[in-house]
């Protein structure tokens, strides 16, 4: 006798609880990173999300590895030498952002807009702004994970290595500058990729105006600064140096730019953010889905 | 009647055209069809019961619920379909109908099972893993029903979910629209400018002609309210019909022939009329042999409301 059956699949009613606003936000910033990172989704999809997260990682992984084969060798000191400082290290780190923000970030917003899945969005319990910072706290978790491993990573190897701060008060202050220099970073480049990704509904577009926005920016205060002789000051508007130039002074370290503060730092730094994010809420506040 | 949407001379006006002009109707449970032509007013009037919409005037209330101040809480009970294909093409069905589950606020396991079960109940229970894009239109207008009952809504808005659909899915679609409205017991808004699908499945009509409210009520009701007639036909020499007529004519009472079939068609204007008929044919000592009430095509009626309001 077969233990085959058949199964009533019928449509029931839920009279189970409903889990309100906050459930469909987390719902959402879940979907968002499965989607950001490929997961479930075409290998393909996983090629540039796997390549973003290995620039930034690699470099630890190489450093930690360096001084773990040459202590062998008893040539630790040499070593620490060839290792960057932790403020040093986000050169690597911010390459792997605007790889990330330009090529994998847009993938939070353009293609609900392309596919029209945000017409869905808007009839659910979600709001505009709550669907907006759902999508804006996912990207956000994502360049955490690249702002935030990768330095913390080193630290915890080198300390592994007994190449790391000394003692536990040197050991709190470079995880708390780390976790500040990460929370920034991400901060900037959460509001640059949704300002970006806001405007255009094609992920290649808004890849395209990203790296011209952060190399235009570069372009504009080197012309202002250099060409034209203007103040230093001017440096804040070029997106990757002044967050740079940040970092470092969130590290304690003295800055390539003598000629400008950490308030100068902050305020450059800061508008970018502020005008990113608000061009991304202006633009969902009016846009129009159905009429 | 307990009103699922409750409207009071509620305006929208997009910029200088006014898209709703004081529309005033009630819906209650069942399926009701939303009935006008394109650019009439009718996903307006969608957008405006999801909330998505602040109206201009006039009072709109959604399951009891004002749905602009209290969007969220309205939407989460709300199922949507758009008309426009609004689905990713690299997710699997049950994915994405899973999520939107999530999203109005069932429980990850709750949401899981029920989208499996609203893509079975929507006949597309074997393709649920297959990523929307490689499916046919129909299937994806399948997904986009499936998406709108999954977290089981008390009423669910379907926009034109005909569109792009052969007359063979169609059917199957009108169907299905039938089995929520009526077996699964969650109240349909199908709106629609298809008369004949309208007429097919829903039980209530609202008719937006030009943003305003042009009819409403039971469908029933509604052919009823159009000019109802009475076809008979009587058995005589060949001039009976006419000689029928004029007889009713005479009593005061609206008649015609129709030189085709050789039918009487008297409009019926109250219940008296069939005493009236009756008792001529007796007089005349004609034959009855069909005594019928015709009522109006729901295209009349929409005919006839539509012509009021341009």
């Amino acid at each position: 006798m077969s233990d085959a059956r058949i199964l009533e699949r019928g449509y029931r009613r839920y009279d189970g609880p409903r889990l309100g606003h906050a459930h469909a936000v987390r719902s959402v910033i879940a979907h968002t990173l499965r989607r950001i990172l490929g997961l479930r989704r075409p290998a393909r999809t996983k090629v540039l999300p796997v390549m973003s997260i290995a620039f930034a990682y690699l470099p630890a992984i190489v450093f930690v590895g360096v001084i773990a084969v040459l202590g062998r060798f008893g040539a630790k000191t040499q070593a620490r030498t060839f290792v960057p400082r932790y403020s040093e290290y986000y050169g690597f780190i911010v390459s792997a952002l605007v790889l990330f923000v330009a090529f994998v970030a847009p993938e939070a917003l353009c293609p609900d807009r392309r596919s029209r899945v945000l017409s869905l969005y808007l009839a659910s319990p979600l709001t505009r702004m709550t669907y907006l910072l759902s999508k804006a706290a996912a990207v956000f978790i994502v360049l955490l994970a690249v702002t935030v491993g990768p330095p913390l990573l080193l630290l915890l190897g080198l300390m592994s290595q007994s190449a790391g701060p000394d003692g536990p008060v040197a050991v709190l202050q470079v995880l708390l500058q780390i976790l500040a220099a990460g929370v920034f970073l991400a901060t900037l480049f959460t509001a640059l990729s949704m300002g970006v990704a806001s405007l255009t509904d094609r992920r290649a577009v808004a890849a395209a105006a990203t790296v011209f926005l952060v190399i235009g920016a570069g372009v504009v205060a080197g012309t202002l600064v250099f060409a034209l002789h203007g103040s230093e000051g001017f440096v804040v508007i070029a997106i990757v140096r002044s967050a740079l130039e940040l970092v470092r002074h969130i590290f304690g370290d003295r800055g390539e730019l003598r000629g400008v503060g950490t308030p100068a730092l902050i305020v450059g730094n800061l508008a970018w953010t502020l005008a990113t994010a608000a061009i991304a809420v202006v633009r969902y506040r009016r846009l129009q889905v159905t009429r | 009647m307990v009103a699922i949407v409750r409207a009071e001379g509620v305006v929208k006006r997009w910029g200088s055209t006014e898209a709703l002009k004081g529309a005033s109707f009630e819906i209650g449970s069942g399926v009701t069809g939303l009935l006008g032509a394109n650019g009439a007013g009718k996903t307006t009037l969608l957008g405006l019961i999801l909330g998505m919409h602040r109206p201009d005037g006039g009072r709109l209330e959604v399951l009891g619920r004002d749905p602009w101040t209290l969007g969220p809480e309205v939407r989460a009970r709300v199922g949507y379909a758009p008309e426009h294909d609004c689905l990713p093409d690299d997710v699997r069905a049950h994915d994405v109908v899973r999520h939107f589950a999530e999203v109005h606020g069932l429980p990850k396991a709750e949401a899981q099972t029920r989208a499996s079960d609203a893509l079975w109940e929507v006949g597309l229970g074997e393709e649920r893993f297959r990523a929307v894009g490689t499916m046919s239109t129909g299937q994806r207008q399948r997904v986009k029903l499936a998406l709108a009952i999954a977290y089981d809504p008390e009423v669910v808005l379907l926009d034109e979910p005909t569109n792009g659909l052969d007359p063979v899915q169609r059917d199957e679609m009108l169907a299905l629209i039938r089995k929520v409205g009526h077996e699964l017991g969650i109240d349909v808004i199908l709106s629609s400018h298809l008369l004949e699908e309208v007429e097919r499945v829903s039980d209530s009509v609202v008719i937006v002609s030009d943003g305003v409210i042009a009819r409403s009520g039971s469908l029933d009701d509604l052919r009823g309210v159009a000019d109802a007639e009475l076809l008979v036909r009587v058995d005589g020499p060949g001039d009976a019909p006419a000689v029928l007529a004029d007889a009713i004519a005479k009593k005061g009472t609206k008649v015609r022939v129709d030189g085709t079939t050789g039918l009487v068609v008297v409009t019926v204007a109250d219940d008296a009329v069939y005493d009236v008929v009756r008792d001529t044919i007796a007089d005349l000592g004609l034959g009855l042999r069909r005594l019928e009430r015709r009522r109006a095509t729901l295209e009349e009626v929409y005919l006839e409301a539509d012509s009021a309001h341009v």
